[in-house]
């Protein structure tokens, strides 16, 4: 990953934030200009829930060569207690302990190695409660 | 849409497969010439080029579009269509809308380079950018890891079972043996399927359609240049081309177990056509993994939504049952090279209505259809072919 857009990105990225639309009062996620939803600008930014549960997860071996790091890593679909969808690995765990409807918890850790000199990509991840 | 009729006078296609003595020019324009010597039309007549092609900026040369009609000797617009790994069929579409808007003679090529990729992950990478790539990709799922969900997605509410998915590869591989370009011309059992290691669970590892080097291109025409060129010998009319797309992550979308893409695409192409679902009689599908056919048959209205691996295992999608679904062996047994692969599925409904098809050909076809999808779903292109001598 750029320079450029680590730094672009680091709000969003390592705050996990959304949007909450002050016209239709829709949440939605990641932070656009508009209200994805309804087209309006009046929006203000909001905090994710930080807790929420499995819908759909599967394992991951072979990705990009900066994502490998942790390969083989769990991938899931998480919905979040605000109603909010997101995707994002599971740590902390193996595959075999898990289960659909498994509670997590969102956490701040390593997404991306760029080698052994390049920048290294924070993000979220989550861990069963 | 203006009422201009188009049709496909040409085709050229490539063995399908890994070619790494093949510079990427060579397979492109092998494939340019031969669909215009099939067009048995003199190359100046063509007013124009589109090529598809996803990764063909990623190993060096952007403009392959550029080299090939070099070698072909052409001085006329080029232009790189991008829909992702639908480039093909994207590249198709605008053909069919520039001669519908009053171009009379095109050739739309579509190619792909990637063998050259040794090292896996760079064409994940590449494939990263069909998804959601800040928020799918850098988050650390794959192509493969999205199609595991939506398969699980089905499993659950429609009880679709490991059998009936692998049965969608079994019966592609059996018609692959007869495709002369195909990758894998060899059948493979439903078990060995099933006892594959999990890569993605519930995907397998012979589940995916293997990414490999290839070129395809077709020649299409205005009614009134086929009228007034009578060295042209053979034409089957294109009478449906629609293009959709929905939501790029599957976060962001409402369920996991349909393509809402390829219900809204399909129902424009048949309105444009003039029919339904019920009288395509063959069809090029995107079973880019076991689910992907599955998901097309039910959301192109084949069979009900949830029925789709049931009719699959039944036979009711192989060659010359009710609807002959991927007779080609589709990307599963034909190889899929990205950007070639939308143009390969057109070739193999017009190789089926010109009865070329050989081994693989079925009988008295009326209309045949192709689908074409980026991603997991974000873009779907959907073509409609005739047979019909005179058409509504």
């Amino acid at each position: 990953m750029e320079p450029p857009k680590i730094w672009r990105e680091r709000r969003e990225k390592y705050l996990a934030l959304g949007i909450l639309c002050q016209e239709c009062k829709k949440k939605s996620f990641p932070i656009t200009q508009y209200c994805p939803h309804c087209s309006s600008k009046n929006i203000t930014e909001l905090k994710l829930a930080q807790t929420g549960k499995i819908l759909h997860f599967t394992r991951v071996s072979q990705t990009a060569e900066e994502l490998m790091f942790y390969a083989p890593y769990i991938i899931s679909l998480v919905e979040l207690d605000d109603g909010i969808k997101v995707t994002g690995q599971i740590t902390d765990i193996k595959l075999e302990e898990l289960s659909e409807g498994t509670k997590v918890r969102m956490v701040f850790r390593v997404l991306s190695k760029n080698g052994e000199e390049g920048l290294i990509g924070y993000g979220f991840k989550f861990v069963p409660i | 849409m203006s009422k201009r009729e188009v049709y496909v006078i040409g085709y050229g296609i490539t063995k399908f497969g890994e070619h790494y003595e093949l510079n990427p020019s060579f397979s492109a324009s092998q494939a340019l010439s031969k669909a215009i010597q099939d067009a048995k039309i003199s190359k100046d007549l063509i007013q124009s080029l589109y090529f598809g092609s996803l990764v063909s900026n990623r190993n060096g040369q952007s403009y392959i579009g550029g080299e090939a009609s070099r070698e072909c000797n052409l001085n006329i617009p080029i232009t790189k269509i991008d829909v992702g790994n639908a480039s093909g069929a994207g590249a198709f579409h605008q053909a069919f809308l520039a001669i519908k808007s009053g171009l009379d003679c095109i050739a739309v090529l579509g190619t792909e380079k990637l063998s050259d990729f040794v090292n896996s992950s760079t064409l994940e990478k590449i494939l990263g950018g069909t998804i959601d790539y800040q928020w799918e990709f850098e988050q650390g799922a794959t192509l493969t890891s999205l199609y595991a969900w939506m398969t699980q997605a089905h499993m659950k509410e429609f009880n679709t079972t490991m059998e009936q998915l692998a049965s969608v590869p079994v019966k592609n591989h059996k018609n692959g043996v007869n495709n002369p370009i195909a990758q894998f011309r060899r059948e493979i059992s439903l078990k060995r399927f099933l006892d594959a290691k999990r890569i993605s669970d519930p995907i397998g590892r012979f589940d995916p359609a293997t990414h490999c080097d290839g070129s395809a291109a077709v020649v299409i025409a205005s009614k009134e240049f086929v009228e007034s060129h009578t060295e042209i010998e053979r034409k089957v009319k294109v009478v449906g081309s629609a293009q959709s797309s929905d939501k790029i992550a599957l976060h962001h979308r409402e369920n996991l177990s349909s393509l809402l893409a390829t219900q809204i695409a399909s129902k424009k192409a048949y309105e444009m056509a003039q029919i339904s679902s019920k009288d395509i009689s063959i069809a090029e599908v995107h079973d880019s993994y076991p689910i992907g056919e599955i998901l097309a048959i039910e959301d192109l209205g084949f069979f009900q939504k949830g029925d789709g691996g049931g009719a699959t295992i039944d036979g009711k999608t192989q060659l010359n049952s009710d609807i002959s679904v991927n007779t080609s062996g589709g990307l599963k047994a034909r190889g899929d090279p990205f950007g070639a692969t939308g143009i390969a599925q057109i070739i193999e409904i017009v190789q089926q209505m010109r009865k070329e098809a050989d081994e693989r050909q079925v009988d008295d076809i009326k209309y045949g259809l192709t689908q074409n999808v980026m991603g997991t779903g974000a873009s779907v292109l959907v073509n409609i072919l005739s047979n019909m001598e005179d058409d509504k």
